[in-house]
């Protein structure tokens, strides 16, 4: 713990945070008093990130009565028309129902390790429209832009320098910064994953990355490799080390890697040759060699992208709303077939939701919107936070359909960090808008 | 400002002193006739660091020379004191900016009577490249520079170098893309082989890196997009930046804004106006990524690219929602050129597009600065206003030249040369904002990227994977014998391909900063690619191709695939052992920073070989330069 607290200590120092400034963690974390946390079992968290702004409230709509008319007089063309009614209890009284391109998981749904959360969004503390217009509560910053807002999701907490995000934090609370393969992005770089003290390794969605060099002629493969090993550790430059100590990182965890994903099972479930598929499946292969990367905690980031549905909403949202839907039925299938569901839990995120009005054939981009949590920890089979009414003009509109969240994501994500394995009076270090609200989790786990 | 004087001066030798003359002439004071003195000519092309001797031949018809002495009257100290002397050597000082420095010398010729005679020497001493800097301009200046042009641009001066660019020809994009045999169409996997021939083989290199920073600024991608059956028009594109490249950014701006690639990708194409009865408004997909990504970004900044704080010390949004919602009216009507009708749509992707009135929004339209489009104007006026009050907003100065700083000389510019280059993007010198080829020749002129004065540690930038293995195949003559370049696994080689970004937010975002970085406040935009799969894509692909993929290496070659040539450097090797080759390398692909850590640990490597396996040493000399933390450096 001390060479982190001096690490902090001096990020701190750097970054210009004053002692009093420093929430209760960090000031246990300076005097060496936060206390380990013991973790059991094995937990793994999967974050599905739908990049561009998922039109996530067309994924859950009103069947029947007021709900369903104002639905359709806000979406016009783009209200969907033939949703799968949902067996759960909602706010909307005439019953919910699911996009029909969503019906792979309609089963997970109703196996109960599937469910939903409404009405999720950037806040930094509950928000009305009158505190929205008359700006009595602060309002997150560059709403409706997308790199900002993805990264508020990933962040977990308002820009601020020396930001790091909250997948990251988990990992470092827990004290399983220093395993390479805690961290595992199926997608690059991402601030999700990016710490103070730890960064995303990249799996390749096929799994084993071959080095080439490796398989030259041994004597001669070795004396290259020592050559390369040199080169290497003689930087002196900033952005010339910086690049060494990634290349350096990424031959020996590949490596690691590979030679535990050498052990793994073949699975029975098949995964179909989407790329999210094919993400998907590398975590699950990943995870069913979780003994041999001697790791208790992971965090894996996988993604789609196309959720922009500027244009063409029609065809392309449907398109994706399937692809997305078959990769965590199969997903689900295979944390069962490998008997980790109960340890695994897959939850999407994205940038914004989208406006209830459209440009002709697309949306724009929106602010509230809904989110899936699947695992067998889960509390699956209903709906949790709040369906937002669909009502252009109404009592949550900021304007032209860009509905004011009724939950903060960082409620959402406090949720899933309290199962794994965060103490709950501790949530509010990690997600510091928490404190401005009642509730600082959902209650969506067992 | 300068350039002007520039042209005028780098080539001119301005010698006052002239031959001697007849007795006949030679003026008289009080019966005395004043000393005859000649200058020898001096060279018509002075250069620093040059040394040159000033020599003085004097006479007097009616008398003796008692003196003959040579002063300095301007340009850097080079004569303490005036020195009694016909000839004097002159060392001129080495260059200390990119800017020519005038030097200019009197010498007197005194005869035994007293009387005087004055010639005046002056010239202009331009900087010449020695290989190691002209290596450091082509690499920031260049595709990846080759040995031959290196050699070419030594001996000129910065400016000449960039000059020459700049008037070269332009080699579009479009002239190389062909079908593939039995092909009817354009494929996308022509318009790749189109730009690694272009980019291969043009000589208008600096041109072809300023458009490849371009499209990684104003972004399209057919990467899962339909824009991937639209080749021709993606060329086109591309071709729109080549042209623009040293233009004005208002023109570069329309062009891309018309650009049926580009209504596409942001889908202001096909966008009407308001439908109120169906809830319909106009889409504000490229009102909002002109603004965020193309002109003014998020917040306000000051001229140096720091951002402006309000009295809370808070920084200051550029535009909102009502901003966002006159520009999206302004960007509705645009459709195909030549259609029938704004709904008959032509789906040419190639010409500009064009307006139909009636599919405008004629509302009035809320612009930056406050200023506003009032009811009733067409598609063509709203779109010139428009833009523009985003070409004259104050940030598109620092925006986007930071931007270019970085795409093409150093990742961490200090604010004072942003400012330097926005001054120029505001101001050509003529009073002309927005030309290129202005803020082009001060990026490239600038101390901060020249290394004049003290350099900064962290100066530089880490090259982008794709460019460092053009730089290969430039020197290597990569081709297939079919003779396409069919790459089709650009992604996982290197985390980028030419216009195949995941979104018009770039590979990488201009402030990303890896943790190793955190604590020096340094970022390192192309390291957001540089995880662990593109790293090892990389690495593998230099392993591949220059150790396995040369055409010495194999005993028959596959017509489809691509090989790189080694054998010059093998007989370079073999004629002049493996220390001039490093030598050779150091200057092509290091700019001359190998240190001697890095050049013992190639020695070391050669070393495991026999003398006379000259394929296999070239061939993993180049595979560890191509990984070697200093050539993965633009210094």
């Amino acid at each position: 713990m001390s060479i982190n607290r001096r690490q902090f200590l001096s990020l701190c120092l750097k970054g210009g945070v004053s002692a009093a400034a420093l929430t209760s963690l960090q000031l246990q974390a300076l005097t060496g008093s936060v206390n380990a946390i013991e973790l059991g079992d094995y937990k793994a968290l999967v974050c599905v990130f739908l990049y561009g702004g998922n039109d996530s409230l067309n994924m859950l709509v009103p069947l029947e009565g007021e709900q369903r008319s104002l639905y359709e007089q806000s979406r016009q063309n783009l209200a969907v028309s033939t949703p799968i009614a949902l067996n759960s209890a909602t706010n909307f009284a005439g019953g919910v129902g699911l996009h029909p391109s969503l019906a792979p998981i309609k089963r997970v749904f109703d196996s109960s390790n599937l469910a939903f959360v409404g009405g999720l969004g950037t806040l930094l503390s509950p928000t009305t429209l009158d505190d929205y217009k008359n700006k009595t509560v602060t309002i997150p910053k560059h709403l409706f832009s997308h790199n900002d807002q993805q990264a508020s999701w990933m962040y977990g907490r308002e820009k601020q320098s020396l930001n790091s995000g909250w997948g990251a934090r988990l990992l470092e609370r827990l004290e399983q910064q220093d395993q390479f393969a805690a961290n595992i992005s199926l997608d690059g770089t991402n601030l999700w994953q990016t710490g103070n003290q730890t960064k995303a390794f990249a799996l390749n969605k096929s799994g084993i990355s071959k080095i080439n060099a490796f398989s030259d002629y041994k004597p001669r493969m070795e004396h290259v490799t020592t050559i390369m090993n040199r080169i290497m550790s003689n930087t002196v430059h900033p952005l010339s080390s910086a690049y060494a100590d990634s290349f350096k990182s990424a031959i020996n965890n590949t490596q690691a890697m590979n030679n535990a994903l050498e052990t793994a099972p073949a699975l029975i479930t098949s995964f179909s040759d989407t790329s999210l598929s094919e993400q998907l499946a590398a975590v699950a292969k990943t995870i069913s060699v979780q003994s041999k990367l001697s790791t208790q905690r992971q965090v894996f980031f996988v993604s789609m992208g196309g959720f922009d549905t500027h244009d063409n909403q029609l065809d392309t949202h449907p398109a994706l709303l399937s692809t997305l839907a078959q990769g965590l039925s199969e997903f689900d299938s295979a944390m069962k077939e490998l008997d980790m569901a109960d340890k695994v839990t897959a939850f999407t995120m994205s940038d914004f939701g989208r406006t209830l009005t459209s440009n002709g054939d697309g949306t724009d981009h929106g602010w509230a919107g809904n989110q899936i949590v699947m695992g067998g920890a889960v509390k699956g089979g209903d709906i949790y936070g709040e369906l937002l009414t669909q009502h252009l003009d109404g009592p949550q509109d900021t304007s032209g359909g860009r509905l004011i969240p009724s939950v903060a994501n960082e409620q959402y994500f406090a949720t899933l960090a309290q199962w794994f394995g965060v103490p709950s009076s501790e949530l509010v270090d990690i997600f510091p808008n928490l404190s401005n609200f009642d509730h600082t989790t959902l209650d969506f786990f067992v | 400002m300068h350039y002007k004087y520039f042209l005028m001066a780098s080539s001119v030798l301005l010698l006052s002193a002239c031959g001697g003359s007849g007795s006949d002439d030679t003026p008289t004071i009080n019966g005395n006739e004043i000393p005859i003195l000649s200058v020898a000519n001096i060279p018509s092309d002075i250069t620093k660091s040059q040394t040159i001797e000033l020599t003085a031949t004097a006479s007097d018809n009616d008398g003796t020379i008692t003196s003959v002495i040579w002063e300095q009257t301007a340009g850097l100290k080079v004569l303490d004191e005036p020195i009694a002397a016909n000839s004097v050597i002159i060392n001129i000082p080495s260059a200390l900016s990119y800017s020519p420095k005038e030097y200019a010398f009197n010498v007197t010729a005194t005869d035994n009577e007293g009387a005087i005679a004055v010639k005046t020497v002056s010239f202009i001493a331009r900087n010449a490249m020695d290989e190691f800097a002209a290596a450091r301009l082509l690499h920031q200046g260049s595709m990846g520079p080759t040995l031959n042009e290196i050699r070419k641009a030594q001996g000129l001066s910065e400016q000449q170098w960039l000059e020459s660019q700049i008037a070269l020809p332009i080699e579009y994009h479009r002239s190389y893309l062909v079908k593939s045999p039995d092909q009817d169409d354009f494929r996308y996997i022509n318009r790749i082989d189109g730009w690694w021939k272009a980019t291969l083989r043009s000589d208008d290199q600096l041109r072809q890196r300023v458009a490849f920073a371009l499209s990684e600024i104003l972004v399209v991608s057919d990467a899962n997009s339909s824009l991937s059956s639209q080749p021709e028009g993606m060329v086109t594109y591309y071709d729109l930046l080549l042209k623009n490249a040293f233009g004005n950014y208002r023109e570069l701006l329309e062009d891309v804004t018309l650009s049926p690639i580009m209504g596409t990708y942001l889908s202001h194409l096909g966008n009407e106006k308001a439908d109120d009865a169906l809830n319909i408004r106009p889409d504000e997909n490229y009102a909002r990524e002109v603004m965020q990504l193309f002109t003014i970004g998020l917040e306000e900044l000051n001229k140096d690219g720091s951002a402006k704080l309000d009295a809370q010390g808070n920084t200051i949004a550029t535009y909102g929602q009502s901003q966002i919602e006159g520009f999206a009216r302004v960007f509705t009507g645009w459709t195909f050129a030549d259609s029938e009708t704004f709904k008959r749509k032509s789906r040419d992707y190639i010409k500009p597009m064009q307006a139909f009135s009636e599919y405008h929004s004629s509302k009035q339209k809320v612009l930056l600065n406050n200023e506003v489009i009032p009811e009733g104007y067409g598609p063509e006026e709203s779109l010139q206003i428009a833009l523009d009050n985003l070409f004259n907003h104050a940030n598109v100065a620092p925006f986007i030249t930071k931007q270019l700083i970085q795409r093409l000389i150093t990742s961490n510019p200090t604010p004072q040369y942003i400012e330097r280059v926005a001054n120029v993007f505001n101001d050509n010198g003529d009073g002309v904002r927005g030309d290129l080829a202005a803020v082009i020749k001060a990026i490239y002129l600038d101390d901060e990227a020249r290394h004049f004065g003290s350099v900064l540690s962290y100066q530089g930038k880490v090259k982008e994977p794709l460019l460092k293995t053009v730089q290969f195949w430039r020197n290597l003559d990569a081709r297939s014998l079919e003779g396409e370049y069919r790459t089709w696994n650009l992604i996982n080689n290197y985390g980028q391909g030419p216009m195949r970004s995941p979104s018009v937010f770039n590979f990488f975002r201009p402030d990303y900063q890896p943790a190793q970085l955190r604590s020096d406040e340094l970022v390192a935009p192309e390291l957001q690619i540089a995880g662990d799969t593109t790293l090892i894509g990389t690495m593998n692909e230099h392993f591949s191709g220059l150790v396995w993929g040369t055409a010495e290496a194999r005993d028959d070659l596959n017509p489809k695939e691509l090989y790189v040539y080694i054998k010059s450097d093998m007989s370079f090797l073999k004629s002049n052992g493996v220390g001039a080759l490093l030598e050779q390398y150091n200057v092509l692909y290091f700019a001359g920073s190998m240190s001697a850590d890095t050049r013992q640990a190639l020695l070391d490597l050669d070393a495991y070989f026999n003398d006379a396996e000259y394929r296999e040493r070239v061939s993993y000399l180049l595979y560890i330069i191509a990984i070697s933390p200093e050539f993965n450096l633009q210094y």
